[in-house]
Parts: structure tokens; C-alpha cells; sequence
């Protein structure tokens, strides 16, 4: 099973040569000079007003978290797909209950506004 | 493949909860803002026909469904009743001070079914898998009804800990389930127990994995040394928050322990036995002594409530059938006088005032005298007096420790208690000698809420003085 | 069977390290990334393990969606990790000793006497028409459709708690809703009201030559 994966590891580490090497190849063969000027961050010219992190809204992690409930719940419908010819209504039911439950999640969220973006 | 129908039907109570949350949740949004009130009517409604259904498909031999996730037996009969009738109580206290400060919502009653749901689910358990299910739909709602006032900081704070040290304490469990499923290769208890007794294992890994158990369950229950963050949340948490979670949830972790060490582990007692006894003293100890030095009511009521756990870890390491009656007895009284102790709290509160100190219950017996008695009847059970059923819960467990030879054992919770009554008189006679503080308004509450305090108190009192009823029903679950 | 056990090896350095760099950053969103790189290397050892299943769900949903979440929340919360390191000298002896404890005792109980080949002889391969995922939709729609339905239950708690807990309603901000703007009426917006003419030589009074009250131009 792990042969077919070969092609997976040598792309990974294809990428991670592509990716890594030129940066490696510029950092050591580039000319370092740094100093004080050069490091600070630079804005306008002038001196920098506030660390360059602001706070995200909240809003963002709602977004993430509606996210993965239902992310989570696809992850429960590819073994579920799969096997669906063999096991028949039973499974289908459990899944028809699954996914109603969500569905009511998912009302909710729609009725309360939750995936407006005002 | 063939289903059994009959998988069905054993779970009607839950279906029943699950289809009243889910439709809260859907019937909440088109609600108008005057009619708030039909949530709570379709979420006592639902609990109702709960406990009805209970009834009807209870009794019977133990039979185990669903290919051995979920048991059938008298435990998880008697425990599903009474965690859904202390429910009952619980959301009729809740709701007038949900009134006053604008959060009757559906979300509250939602959430709080759910939770009930996960007990539910947790009591009928007959595998790690679902029981560890469960206790993370329980506490994720908990979580969450901590955090219910979002404007809150303390609020906040005691929802970010109890989230914390929560997960902690589900990690802690989840660790040691691994191990004995690693030892055992399986995670239905009683294929636990069969492998345990054919291969007689008592090697390192198991007992490694009963430690992490037992911590986890130290955890959930609030047991000393995993105490910490009971008092801080039920301060910080909203009281109603605080009456949920300090009333039925602690039936659910006894059904943990129970459905864990005695179903699964029973072979092993004497490795859990000893752990139990270590966090049973020393929940003894702490609980009571700390109480007496606080001042802040809810403080004081975790503090107390670490004792009681104390007690009930008292009859589950006798290990004797006797000892897990008298420890199942213990818990359900023990939910039912929390449910009394915060409901009068929440009673005594209004719009923009909450109980918080020992001094707003003073004099309370000029101010409405029924209630005054009633808070009494639920101090002196705490404490133990007879002929309330607090007194008859404590022989029990003692008796219990008494049977296996433990006598400094029972001498110990004897002088423990004694100090404890303490705290709970020194609450009646705040109550009784002392005069009410000055601008007080008025009590308002609603016939409802008297009815099920006075059903609530004097429950108590009945119990104590005809404990039969409810004892030969936990002594016939373990037989 | 020596080249698996070389990128097993590999791999499980790759966590260790990347999980140590997680705990050590001083930049919340470096430990993030390291955390993604510490999720990802397990996830090839769960591949190394046949779990292959696993391994995909473990970059789908950790990889893909948690880790977003998590860099959401660095973001929204204004870490300053010097308060955070403030009592770190503070705390450290009592953190060592109680992770030696735990180490030691972890070692002594998981270690090859209890663990090892002996007790817990390794499976037989499986051969190679047996697919993973099947197999684990075989068990979980039949023997465990009881915790199945509960995962969706706590799913759903999870939506409720999350939005009840972060979801305001902003009354100040101002936002064009399509909706609305698609089924507004013609009546919504013109009226047309019939009256007589006014006077034609009509005069302008002083005051309108001001826009606002007390804003004159």
C-alpha cells in the first residue's frame, strides 16, 4: 500500500527542494550587510507607528469555526459514500439522520444571521 | 443488514430530548421577543414526557444495544429519571432570572437540554467510546452556559477555566482509556472485564491506565487535588449556569465512575480502591474546612459540594454492591439539594441584583418565611441533621466504609462533617436570628416556582424520614 | 522495510522538533505554522502506520480548517508573549520535575517490557486489496452507529455555542442588504401626490439659504 505513496514523498520532496533551495542559495551566497536601518520595518519613511499585527474581528473566527463543523462533517461522509452499496438503507438512514441534525444547525445559523457579512 | 427496532425504542427518552432541542432551536427564531416564553414551555414539556418514557421503557433485565455501545439497566433507569426530574427543577428556578436580565433566549434552554442529552448518554453507557461522547456533549454545554452573559468578564473568565482545566481532565481520561484499551483490545466494558478476568492482567498498563481514569473522574466530580476550578466558576459563572451545572452533572460523573471502574474495572478494585480514598479524605477535608473561612454564598455551596464528593467517593471505594447503593443514594439526594440550595439563590435575586454574599440571605424568614423553611430543610440535609434525608444518605455511606473495615475511615468523615455543619447553621442562623439588610425589595416570585421549591424541600424531608422507596430502588440496581 | 523505518525516523523528528519550536516561538504565528508542520508529519506517520484514512482526515480538517482557526484567533487575541514569559524562570522548577516524573513514568510503563513485541505482537499485514476507508465505514455505519449520531449531536452544540458566544448584533453598522434592494417597490421610493399649483412668484425664505442649522455656507 505504501508503494503508492512513493510518488507523494518524492513530490514532497521536489517541493521542498523548489521551495527551500533558492532561498538557501540566496542566503548563502547573497551579501549580508545589515544594520540598524535596514532591519526596521519600513513605513512611509517614517518611523513605524504600531506593531504591523491588528486584531482580527471576531467575526473571522465565527466564519472559522461554521467552517469546520462541516467540514468535519464531510470527513464523516467518505467512508460513508463508500461503503453506502453495501450496508443500504440502514446506512442511509444513519446518515439521512446525521446530516438533519446538522441541517437544523445550519437554519439556525442562517435565521440568526450568522453567515452575513454586515 | 438488519436493525433491531428495539435499539430504538430504549433510547426514546434521548430522541425525545434531542427532537425538544432541535426544536426549540428552530421555534426560538420566529418567536417574537414577547413570547420568549414558549421555549421554556416546550423545554419543560419535553422533559416531561422524558421522564414519562423513562418510566415506560424502563425496568427489565440488563440488555445492551446498538452492537454494545448502550446499556439497559435498572442503574441507568433510575439515574435517567432522576437527572431528567432535578433538570426539571432546574429550568423552573432558571427562568425568572433569565427574565429580568434579557437572556431568555432559546439558546439558553438549547444548550441546557443538550447537556442533559449528554447525561443521558453518559448514564446508559456501556462503552468508552460512547461515554467519553457523552461527557464532551455535557461539558461543551456547560462550557458554553458559563459563558451565557456575554457581557460579563467574570463570567468569561470562569468559562475560559472551566474550558480549560475541563479539557484537561478529558484529556487526562482520554489517556488512560488509550492504555486500557491498548491492554485489553477492546472498549466495551464488558469485554474489558472478561479480559481482564480470563488473562488476569495486572501489569503496569492497566493500572497506569486506571490512574488517568481515576484523575479524570477526580476531574469532572471536582474531587480535591482536580478542585481548582470549582469554586472560581460557580462564583463567576451566572447562578443559573451554576445550578445546572452543580446539580444533575455530578449524577452524570457518578454514572462515569460507575459505568468506568465497576463495570469495566470491578477486578481491579483493589488498585482504584486506594486512589479513590486519597481523593475522598482529602475532598473530605479541604471542602469542609475551606467553606467555613467564605463569605460568597456560591463559594462557599463549591466548597460544599467538594465535601459531598468526598462522601460519595466514600461508597464507591467499599466496592461492595451495598456501598455503590448507598454512593448512587448520596448522589441523587446530593443533586436534589443543590437543585434546593442555588434555586433559592436565583429566588432571592432580581434585576441587577445578585445573591452573592452570606449577608443578602439575612433575616430572610421576615421577608417570606415559606422559603426561609425551605432553605433550612436544604442546610440541615447538607449538614446531615436528621431526620432530613442528608442524614440518612451520610449513615449509609458510612456504613458502607464501616463494612470493610475502614472505621478511622468513618470516624474521619464523621469529625469532617461535624465541622461542616458549621458553615450550613451558620446559614440558618443568618436566616432566622439576624435582621434583613435595609432597602430590600420586595420577593417576587411565581406560584410555579413556590410549587416546585416546596416539592423540592419537602422531597427532602419525606426522603429522610421514608428513605425506602429510593433506597431499595438503588439497592436493586446493584444486585 | 528498512526505508519505512528511515522515514519513520524522519518524520518523527520532524514533529518532535516542530512541536519544541511551537512552545518556544516568540512569534504566536511561527508556532502556529510549526504546529502545521508538526500536524503534517503526523499525518505521515499515520500514512506510515496504513492509517491512511486517518492521515487524509488529519490534513483535511486539522491542517485545512483547525489551523486556520487557530491563526484566526492569534490574530484576534493581542498576545504579548513577554507578560506570558513574565514567570516562566518562576514556574520552571516545578515544570521539570513534574515532567521528569511523568517522563520517567511513561518510559517505565510504555516501555518495551510492557510494550513491547512481546505483549503486543505487531498485526499481519493486511493485504493490499483491503481498502482502509472502507473498512472503517464498515464499522462505523454498522457496529457504531449509536456514537456516529452523537459526533453530530456535538457538532450541532458546537454551532450554538459558537454563535450565541461571538455573535453580536451591530445596530451601528450600516450594510446594503440585496434582498431588500431587489424587492423594493416603485411606491417605496416615489410618491406622487397631486395638488394644486402654488403661487408661480414664489419667494425663497432667507433661512433655507442655510443647509443645516447653524452650518451656513
Amino acid at each position: 500500500m505504501l508503494n503508492s505513496y512513493l510518488p507523494i514523498l518524492m513530490f514532497i520532496l521536489v517541493g521542498i527542494l523548489v521551495g527551500v533551495g533558492p532561498l538557501l542559495i540566496g542566503y548563502l551566497l547573497g551579501p549580508h550587510r545589515p544594520d540598524d536601518d535596514k532591519n526596521a520595518p519600513y513605513e512611509c519613511g517614517f518611523e513605524a507607528f504600531e506593531t504591523a499585527r491588528l486584531k482580527f474581528d471576531v467575526r473571522f473566527y465565527l466564519v472559522a469555526i461554521l467552517f469546520i463543523v462541516f467540514d468535519l462533517e464531510i470527513a464523516f461522509l467518505f467512508p460513508w459514500a463508500i461503503v453506502l452499496s453495501d450496508l443500504g438503507i440502514v446506512a442511509f438512514w444513519v446518515m439521512a439522520i446525521f446530516l438533519g441534525i446538522l441541517v437544523v444547525g445550519f437554519i439556525y445559523e442562517w435565521k440568526k444571521g450568522a453567515l452575513e457579512w454586515e | 443488514m438488519q436493525f433491531d427496532a428495539a435499539n430504538l425504542t430504549t433510547i426514546l427518552p434521548e430522541i425525545t430530548i434531542l427532537v425538544t432541542a432541535c426544536l426549540v432551536l428552530v421555534v426560538d427564531l420566529y418567536l417574537k421577543e414577547k413570547n420568549k416564553d414558549v421555549n421554556h414551555k416546550l423545554s419543560l414539556f419535553g422533559l416531561v414526557i422524558a421522564v414519562a418514557l423513562t418510566g415506560v421503557v424502563g425496568g427489565g433485565e440488563r440488555v445492551v444495544f446498538f452492537d454494545g455501545n448502550l446499556v439497559h439497566d435498572r442503574i441507568s433507569d433510575l439515574l435517567k429519571g432522576s437527572i431528567l426530574i432535578v433538570s426539571l427543577f432546574v429550568f423552573v428556578y432558571a427562568r425568572s432570572w433569565l427574565k429580568d436580565r434579557n437572556m431568555l433566549v432559546g439558546e439558553f434552554y438549547v444548550l441546557g437540554l443538550f447537556a442533559v442529552l449528554g447525561m443521558l448518554i453518559m448514564v446508559s453507557a456501556n462503552s468508552f467510546l460512547t461515554i467519553y461522547l457523552g461527557l464532551e456533549l455535557q461539558a461543551l454545554c456547560l462550557y458554553a452556559l458559563v459563558a451565557f452573559d456575554r457581557d460579563s468578564k467574570k463570567g468569561a473568565e470562569a468559562a475560559m477555566k472551566y474550558f480549560v482545566l475541563g479539557a484537561l481532565g478529558s484529556g487526562m481520561l482520554l489517556y488512560g482509556i488509550s492504555m486500557i484499551y491498548g491492554a485489553t483490545g477492546t472498549i466495551e466494558f464488558g469485554q474489558v472485564a472478561q479480559a481482564i478476568a480470563e488473562k488476569g492482567l495486572s501489569n503496569q498498563v492497566l493500572v497506569f491506565g486506571i490512574v488517568f481514569l481515576v484523575i479524570g473522574i477526580g476531574f469532572k466530580f471536582g474531587a480535591v487535588p482536580f478542585h481548582m476550578w470549582v469554586p472560581d466558576i460557580y462564583e463567576g459563572a451566572p447562578t443559573p449556569a451554576v445550578l445546572i451545572l452543580g446539580s444533575a452533572p455530578k449524577i452524570a460523573a457518578f454514572a462515569l465512575a460507575v459505568r468506568m471502574l465497576v463495570d469495566g474495572l470491578q477486578n481491579l478494585h483493589s488498585d482504584w480502591h486506594g486512589m479513590l480514598l486519597i481523593l475522598a479524605v482529602l475532598s473530605m477535608g479541604l471542602g469542609n474546612l475551606v467553606a467555613i473561612a467564605q463569605t460568597n454564598i456560591k463559594r462557599m455551596l463549591a466548597y460544599s459540594t467538594i465535601s459531598h464528593v468526598g462522601f460519595i467517593f466514600l461508597g464507591l471505594l467499599a466496592g461492595s454492591n451495598q456501598g455503590y447503593a448507598s454512593a448512587m443514594f448520596y448522589t441523587i439526594v446530593y443533586a436534589l439539594m443543590a437543585a434546593g440550595a442555588f434555586g433559592i439563590l436565583l429566588i432571592l435575586s432580581r434585576k441587577g441584583f445578585d445573591v452573592e454574599n452570606l449577608e443578602d440571605l439575612k433575616g430572610l424568614n421576615d421577608r417570606d418565611s415559606w422559603y426561609a423553611a425551605m432553605m433550612a430543610i436544604v442546610m440541615f440535609s447538607m449538614a446531615g441533621v436528621p431526620p432530613t434525608v442528608g442524614f440518612m444518605a451520610k449513615l449509609l455511606v458510612l456504613e458502607a466504609v464501616i463494612r470493610i473495615d475502614l472505621v478511622w475511615l468513618a470516624l474521619v468523615a464523621v469529625i469532617f462533617s461535624i465541622i461542616g455543619a458549621f458553615y450550613y447553621l451558620r446559614v440558618i442562623k443568618l436566616i432566622y436570628f439576624d435582621r434583613p439588610m435595609l432597602n430590600l425589595p420586595e420577593l417576587v416570585t411565581t406560584n410555579g416556582v413556590r410549587f416546585a421549591m416546596t416539592i423540592n424541600g419537602l422531597a427532602l424531608l419525606m426522603l429522610g424520614l421514608f428513605p425506602t422507596a429510593l433506597l431499595s430502588l438503588c439497592q436493586a440496581a446493584f444486585v | 522495510m528498512g526505508f519505512e523505518k528511515f522515514l519513520f525516523y524522519v518524520f518523527a523528528f520532524i514533529t518532535l522538533w516542530s512541536s519544541g519550536m511551537v512552545v518556544t516561538r516568540r512569534n504566536p504565528v511561527h508556532a502556529v505554522l510549526f504546529l502545521v508542520l508538526a500536524f503534517v508529519t503526523s499525518a505521515a506517520l499515520w500514512i506510515l502506520l496504513e492509517a491512511e484514512f486517518l492521515g487524509i482526515v488529519l490534513v483535511l480538517v486539522y491542517v485545512g480548517a483547525v489551523m486556520v482557526l487557530f491563526l484566526f484567533v492569534v490574530m484576534m487575541l493581542d498576545v504579548d508573549m513577554a507578560i506570558l514569559r513574565a514567570n516562566f524562570t518562576h514556574y520552571l522548577p516545578l515544570g521539570t520535575f513534574i515532567t521528569v516524573v511523568m517522563a520517567t513514568e511513561i518510559f517505565i510503563v510504555v516501555g518495551s517490557e510492557n510494550f513491547g513485541l512481546v505483549a503486543f505482537p505487531a498485526p499481519e499485514a493486511v493485504s493490499m486489496a483491503v481498502d482502509n476507508t472502507r473498512e472503517l465505514g464498515l464499522s462505523l455505519y454498522t457496529i457504531y452507529i449509536y456514537p456516529v449520531e452523537i459526533a453530530s449531536v456535538i457538532l450541532l452544540v458546537a454551532i450554538v455555542a459558537a454563535i450565541r458566544l461571538t455573535l453580536r448584533q451591530r445596530p451601528e453598522n450600516k450594510y446594503v442588504s440585496p434582498s431588500n434592494q431587489v424587492h423594493v417597490k416603485r411606491f417605496d421610493r416615489v410618491r406622487l401626490v397631486k395638488m394644486a399649483s402654488e403661487n408661480s412668484n414664489f419667494e425663497t425664505p432667507a433661512k433655507d439659504t442655510r443647509l443645516d442649522d447653524g452650518v451656513t455656507k
